[in-house]
């Protein structure tokens, strides 16, 4: 078992990476004067795998969409019992998401985290799927796929993605639809779970009221060593062209929302974290509330208080989204296109750029006076194959320059994908 | 970690917070007046132009240019609802000045641009500045016509509304259009000076260490105001209706949602709480291990207990034909409580739940104001062990007697229109 001690030499910050014999890769923070715990065993593995194959395998497998997601839902129930019933008698608050690129299976918790995280690891590692249970799924996450569907931000956030997006998997819904769901059974589900549920594919995180030493004392109780199996994911390819410029659509909203984003250059790792914290600040340059063009669009009723951007990427795929509510988003396309073009050739007011930055320090320093902030930190870090406090140190050697690169090779009017959901209902 | 609470001035408390753990601090004011429809729509937008300028950061970009110097510190904006009353708060946070990279005191920084929001806006021509108000204004009526883009809390909304109709609860904390239209700089203003004068106030400041900085600047600058504040009553338990009351709206939608409203004549909240956890509240509960794992009914379908109104809502989001049999099932459940048809151990996992929420309290610094409020309301201050201990001294036929007392008020659904 490997045991590393990484600190943040900005704050003085620590956790505790272990590589467990099992395989696993487990980071811990204690968190002391903090009474919760936070704990989330995670897989990379999410809705954009929907193509992949292991040591000995000579196809690919190509899987329904949604399965991430199904898969998910369908580990709480155990052979003899409901998982949740376990966390109940622990107090614990269970819950388990499923990203593009990831699910984790979370509890939360102030007292008795030792046999909360003995329920978390034993569940994750023991499957049971019949057919029967399955069905039964199908109607549950039926409903939450209709939810969703009604769902004017999430509506509009895909609409935006299918117009970037040729081929890349990041353009269907994480839950799937109803028809492909009703493709999945449990011998499929049992396929995904023995590729992607292996320990070498997996981290566990966990932060908070804790001590490192129980913590892999009871990791050494609960987890099952697993033969890395040299698993690999596809994408098809993808080209840099948009598939189409703008998509409208309809719905019973009492007023419009809209997704503009440009789709930028994919990168991993190391160069992804730090492509994601300069556009995090090119953004800001461009639409921070202390901006012209945002005093302008706010100023002409353009824009409210809704109006603002984050960048959003994965393994092959990369863009920068500005968002809100607003009848007009055609003139906030104008406006966001004639900005990157004055600062490409004007270049950045060296003031602006160092406010913004110590801002982005800002909110990085808040983050670390959160539980929950943390575990997610080290889990996301891990699975991005960086280390948790490598955004702050990314920040803090950012150059202006760096900044403007980006705003020139990246931020591109043929790369421009706008959706709007427009109201149906008289307002 | 320590607190105190003290009253700067007549019906204005301070609480300080201190825990060494953080690394953040935290500074927020609460107006408490009655949910009145003539004033909900000035004070909301009063309140949305005093916590985004002062007379010193008098645009929004000044302001947010300050912010961002000072490492993206907070400001911002809250108008709900507890009861019968009306809750505006603004609050503030920023990094301990531990972090701060240039040396700056970011602290005496922050609570001075909080004062100056609170006791010197923009001011022309006896309201507040045309284009903060304009602002404001937009953002408040975009906020009204955005309801009906969230399904769910559109439909809570519209069942409450028709549950808690002539009471001030039954009022949309920031109002309607039509009372957001009349709104004007200057009766904002008014209203403003109003609340600074007639409602009832908490401060609460949470800090890593012991500074008295932002109760000094506060006590001061209360000294010289004039206060005539007036009574506010917390828990104002709604009449029930003789005769549920059913409504319901057609809306191009795929899914359909039913909100159900029960009362209760009971004072036991304790009690009635516990029903609603047993009932719904957790992935253990009866309605959800029935209507949704069971019967896969919807993919959610919850409980709440509201305190202040003795109201407890349940909702959830089904297929057209499947409204009945949720709706049975729904009744069916809350009648097995009412049988005392609960187990010890739906009970006890009540309770475990209950005591993981309480113990949480106190791991971020919004969380403790937040207690305390909470406890203000209760009319009692208490810890979270001794909030829990009266939890624990419920019994079963307290439980009994709490869901017999639950009546069926009023029933909403959202339903898709037909094809």
């Amino acid at each position: 078992m490997q045991k590393n001690v990484i600190t943040s030499s900005a704050t003085g910050d620590k956790c505790i990476h272990v590589k467990h014999d099992s395989g696993l890769d487990i980071y811990i923070c204690e968190m002391h004067g903090f009474s919760t715990v936070e704990a989330l065993f995670g897989t990379k593995y999410g809705s954009i795998n929907t193509m992949f194959r292991q040591k000995g395998d000579t196809e690919y497998t190509e899987v329904p969409e949604g399965i991430a997601h199904f898969l998910e839902h369908k580990l709480f129930e155990n052979e003899d019992c409901d998982v949740f019933e376990l966390y109940a008698k622990t107090g614990a608050n269970g819950n388990a998401f499923t990203s593009f690129d990831k699910t984790a299976y979370i509890f939360s918790c102030s007292k008795n985290y030792q046999e909360s995280l003995r329920i978390l690891l034993n569940f994750v590692q023991e499957p049971y799927f019949t057919q029967e249970t399955v069905d039964k799924e199908q109607g549950i996450i039926g409903q939450e796929i209709q939810m969703t569907n009604d769902n004017p931000e999430w509506r509009v956030f895909f609409n935006m993605l299918r117009c970037m997006y040729h081929n890349h998997p990041v353009k269907i819904d994480i839950a799937g639809t109803i028809e492909s769901i009703a493709q999945i059974d449990a011998d499929l589900l049992y396929k995904c779970y023995n590729t992607f549920y292996n320990l070498n594919n997996m981290v566990l995180s966990i932060a908070g009221n804790i001590n490192a030493d129980e913590v892999l004392a009871i990791c050494d109780e609960c987890l099952k060593t697993c033969e890395d199996k040299g698993l690999e994911t596809v994408f098809p390819d993808e080209p840099d062209e948009i598939v189409q410029s703008e998509i409208y659509e309809k719905q019973p909203v009492g007023t419009s929302v809209f997704h503009i984003g440009f789709k930028c250059k994919t990168c991993s790792g190391v160069e992804r974290l730090k492509k994601s914290v300069t556009a995090s600040v090119a953004m800001s340059i461009l639409c921070d509330a202390s901006t012209d063009m945002y005093r302008r669009l706010l100023k002409d009723n353009v824009i409210n208080s809704t109006f603002g951007g984050e960048v959003f990427c994965g393994d092959g795929y990369f863009t920068v989204i500005f968002s809100g509510d607003s009848s007009k988003p055609e003139v906030i396309r104008e406006n966001i296109l004639a900005e990157t073009e004055r600062l490409k050739s004007e270049g950045i007011d060296d003031k602006m750029f160092q406010r913004i930055k110590k801002s982005a320090y800002g909110s990085m320093v808040r983050e670390l006076n959160n539980v929950e902030a943390v575990a997610n930190t080290m889990m996301n870090s891990h699975m991005e194959g960086v280390s948790p406090y490598d955004a702050i140190k990314f920040t803090s050697e950012l150059k202006s320059d760096d900044v403007l690169s980006f705003i020139r090779d990246e931020l591109r009017g043929d790369r421009l994908v706008m959706s709007v959901i427009e109201g149906t209902v008289e307002s | 970690m320590k607190y105190n609470r003290t009253e700067i001035s007549d019906k204005v408390g301070f609480l300080s917070v201190i825990d060494e753990k953080f690394k953040t601090c935290q500074l927020t004011i609460r107006f408490i007046v009655k949910n009145d429809p003539e004033y909900v729509s000035e004070n909301a937008i009063a309140v949305g132009v005093i916590a985004t300028t002062n007379s010193v950061f008098n645009t929004i970009a000044k302001m947010n240019e300050k912010l961002s110097s000072l490492y993206g510190s907070g400001l911002s904006h809250i108008t709900g609802k507890r009861g019968d009353l009306q809750v505006l708060s603004v609050s503030s946070s920023w990094i301990d000045n531990r972090y701060a990279i240039d040396g700056e005191d970011i602290t005496r920084e922050m609570v001075q641009i909080v004062r100056d929001c609170i006791f010197s806006p923009d001011i022309q021509d006896g309201g507040f500045s045309r284009e903060n108000f304009d602002i404001e204004k937009k953002d408040l009526l975009d906020r009204i016509d955005a309801e009906m883009n969230d399904k769910r809390s559109y439909a809570l909304k519209q069942a409450l509304q028709t549950a808690l109709k002539d009471e001030p609860a039954g009022i949309v904390p920031y109002g309607s259009k039509e009372t957001a239209l009349r709104v004007t700089p200057q009766s904002a203003y008014r209203a403003y000076k109003n609340l600074l004068k007639n409602a009832q106030i908490e401060i609460s400041f949470v800090s890593p260490y012991e500074n008295s900085l932002a109760e000094e600047t506060f006590r001061e600058a209360f000294s010289q105001t004039e206060r005539s504040p007036q009574e506010v009553v917390f828990r104002t338990p709604s009449p029930i209706k003789p005769k549920i009351e059913k409504v319901s709206e057609e809306i191009d939608v795929r899914q359909c949602k039913t909100v159900m409203v029960f009362k209760s004549d009971s004072d036991d909240v304790f009690a009635l709480r516990l029903v609603s956890m047993i009932l719904g509240e957790t992935p253990v509960s009866k309605l959800f291990v029935n209507v949704r794992e069971k019967m896969s009914l919807c993919y959610y379908c919850a409980c709440h207990f509201s305190p202040p109104k003795n109201v407890l809502t349940i909702d959830s989001g089904v297929e057209k034909s499947n409204i009945q049999k949720a709706e049975d099932e729904i009744l069916r459940q809350l009648d097995e409580i009412k049988k005392g048809n609960f187990s010890d151990d739906e009970l006890q996992n009540a309770l475990a739940s209950l005591d993981n929420a309480f113990s949480s309290v106190g791991d971020s610094p919004t969380s403790y104001p937040m207690w305390f409020f909470e406890c203000l309301c209760d009319g009692e201050i208490l810890t979270p062990a001794q909030k829990f201990a009266r939890f624990l001294e419920v019994s079963r036929q307290r439980i009994v007697d709490a869901a017999n007392s639950l009546k069926p008020d009023t029933f909403y659904y959202m339903l898709s229109k037909e094809d």
